[in-house]
């Protein structure tokens, strides 16, 4: 498969008053062309900023991407200038935001909106441009595209105004599609009508996927590859079968053991104690360590390497080194078929 | 199911909450729900935004007025006309639990006075002494330590407010804890710790909880009975395991099929009832039944007839033509 977005070593750092916070610390994983790829991981463990870094939607003032690269198609996007930006954003990579509330604007009309980038990209011209936003309202579900071109965003429900996002994003044809928590803010009924028009979609116009979420009932349904991120650091990747069914981090063991499963008798929840470490200060071993039932010496010291189960499925833990113990994940955290 | 022996320590009957809109309009955010709770059980309410649950339980507590029918606490009415030191009673021996830690803590008071405003309200302390010696405690059960009972909220993560919040709730001694979406503001890992303190501390001290949620695996994990709601109407309670192995209500089939599941090979191969449309407005709703504007079994009579809330089996109450008597009879 062809490398379509790679991201090596990248370090994102913020400048606050407290200090330097370390929010992505050596990130690498790349997107196939047409796939669709799960970030997961828990509010600051750097997620959402990795995915900005990639749009470049950092404020430049206090944050900076230290080190590494962002390739796409061979050009880096860590170090292009605004101007060669403008042309990457929204026309080859789009993204989509948690909240449709806040991601529209309350002054312009939905068609308004989707014309922007078709107008700004694709040199169009106005009455073509209203054609294709009608048929992407179309692509997405919406009744009446013709009338509804001309409403504003208060004028739809959560659900729909989540769809107008998607249509946006998706106007120029993009090869690379971000969606930051796309179906959090929604209800369980509306999620599941918004995860099977992304997985449509994805199949009628092949368009990569990067999907962050916290949910891993969400990335079990839509994602066909996985990484799991912790204290700013990849900890554990795969395909979506390797991370559910053959997971190898504690990390990823407790997040699947703290999650109550519908089928399984109520017994006490696995949770992970303590909280993740603080990114002002990243403690210098591996950043799970301080939570880990697993915890070594070595563990505290120095921060270990990803380490290959198989082609497809890396893990950085200390136990996938042949002088650690053999350790079992805890049985909470088998997940149907891995039983 | 044994809870029918069980005393009930809360009985809600016919119970409405209305708001005025503007001169016309009228929120019926409650519209005619009635239930049971007994002595020691979780009693789970789900469903989606704006189905009313949130207000059926702030309407429980008192927070809210109820425009009709009742609430009785161990046989005593909650609502209507009382003196303050009956009200104060009523108060000690309900608590309530928020959903946004951040906003349900007062930022400019410590940990410490948070935690004692109840016990200072209710005189449950001789001294300064033994107040503090209440609150090291309190933080104790909740897990954190009396190091922090000097500090502000500010100083604290989401999971260990939500543990200042349950402290703050337990303070006063109560039988009765309303926890009003507890873990949904919480990361997964903390949801689980959070969970697991409610509980232990269910056990612990025979508390009776009330927990609303829109999580609903989270909800069948804690809850030994579950009621589902649906544009200010419940729609269906059973207990959870019967609940979520065979549900009878049609909005309750589509509620629980559209939950993703963290399995792969699940989500791969299950057939999921995909909802048409979106919620109808509280302010106008379809005559009849509430939900058959997105039913997908939807007859003629569900637009003409309100649906009677029924036991269609023991213990498991549902409001739904579909089992109905006579039309049954036709197959469905």
């Amino acid at each position: 498969m062809e490398k379509l977005l790679e991201l090596k070593n990248v370090h994102v750092s913020f400048h606050t008053y407290g200090g330097e916070v370390k929010a992505v610390r050596g990130v690498s994983f790349h997107l196939e062309k047409g796939e669709s790829l799960a970030i997961v991981g828990e509010s600051g463990s750097g997620k959402s900023v990795t995915s900005k870094a990639v749009m470049r939607l950092l404020p430049n003032k206090t944050s900076e991407i230290k080190e590494g690269q962002i390739l796409f198609e061979g050009k880096d996007l860590a170090r292009l200038p605004e101007k060669g930006m403008e042309k990457i954003r929204g026309k080859e990579i789009s993204m989509i935001f948690q909240d449709p509330m806040t991601s529209l604007n309350p002054t312009m009309t939905i068609g308004k909106q989707i014309m922007e980038g078709l107008r700004k990209h694709q040199n169009m011209s106005k009455s073509e441009a209203q054609e294709r936003a009608i048929n992407l309202l179309k692509l997405v579900g919406i009744p009446n595209p013709e009338i509804r071109i001309k409403e504003y965003p208060h004028q739809f429900s959560g659900g729909m105004r989540q769809r107008v996002v998607i249509a946006i994003a998706l106007a120029c044809n993009p090869k690379v599609l971000i969606a930051d928590e796309p179906t959090t803010a929604l209800d369980v009924t509306i999620q599941a009508q918004i995860l099977d028009l992304m997985r449509d979609l994805q199949k009628k116009t092949g368009t990569a996927i990067i999907l962050i979420t916290h949910d891993l009932g969400v990335v079990a349904n839509l994602a066909q590859r996985v990484a799991v991120m912790y204290g700013g650091t990849i900890v554990e990747t795969g395909t979506v079968d390797e991370i559910f069914y053959n997971p190898k981090h504690p990390y990823t063991w407790g997040l699947l053991s703290s999650m109550p499963k519908l089928n399984a008798e109520s017994k006490e929840l696995l949770a992970i104690p303590g909280t993740p470490p603080d990114l002002l200060n990243p403690p210098k071993g591996c950043p799970f360590a301080a939570r880990c039932p697993h915890a070594m010496q070595v563990c505290l010291n120095h921060m270990p390497e990803s380490t290959k189960v198989s082609s497809t499925h890396q893990a950085a833990c200390w136990l996938l080194d042949e002088r650690a113990p053999k350790v079992e994940p805890p049985e909470a955290a088998l997940v149907g078929g891995a039983r | 199911m044994a809870t029918m022996e069980r005393e009930k320590l809360l009985e809600v009957k016919n119970l409405k909450k209305h708001f005025k809109v503007d001169r016309k309009a009228v929120l019926k955010a409650v519209d005619d729900v009635s239930f049971d709770i007994y002595k020691g059980e979780t009693l789970g309410l789900v469903g989606e935004s704006g189905c009313g649950k949130s207000t059926t339980g702030r309407t429980i507590i008192r927070l809210y007025e109820a425009t009709d029918g009742e609430v009785l606490y161990e046989g005593k009415n909650v609502h209507g006309k009382k003196s303050a030191r009956e009200l104060k009673e009523f108060n000690r021996k309900m608590q309530m639990i928020f959903q946004d830690p951040y906003a349900s803590l007062n930022p400019r008071m410590t940990v410490k006075d948070i935690i004692a405003e109840g016990i200072d309200i209710h005189r449950l302390a001789k001294n300064s002494k033994e107040r503090n010696e209440r609150v090291y405690e309190l933080l104790e059960t909740v897990g954190l330590n009396k190091d922090h009972a000097n500090r502000y909220p500010h100083e604290f993560s989401g999971g260990q407010r939500q543990r200042i919040g349950i402290a703050r709730a337990l303070a006063v001694d109560p039988d009765f804890i309303i926890a009003d979406e507890p873990i949904s503001a919480l990361d997964v890992s903390i949801q689980a710790q959070v969970v697991n303190l409610l509980m232990k501390l269910q056990k612990e001290r025979g508390l009776t909880y009330l927990f609303i949620a829109h999580d609903l695996s989270m909800v069948k994990h804690i809850s030994d009975r579950v009621g589902v709601m649906y544009l200010g109407n419940l729609v269906e309670l059973a207990g959870s395991d019967e609940l979520y192995e065979e549900p009878l209500h049609p909005y309750t089939q589509a509620l629980l099929s559209a939950i993703p599941v963290p399995d792969p090979e699940v989500e791969r191969s299950r057939e999921r009832i995909i909802l048409e449309g979106d919620l109808p407005s509280p302010i106008n709703p379809p005559s009849g039944c509430r939900f058959r504007t997105r039913c997908p079994h939807a007859m003629d009579v569900c637009a003409r007839v309100n649906p009677k809330w029924q036991e269609a089996r023991e213990g498991h109450w549902v409001a739904c033509h579909l089992y109905d008597q006579e039309f049954n009879k036709e197959g469905k």
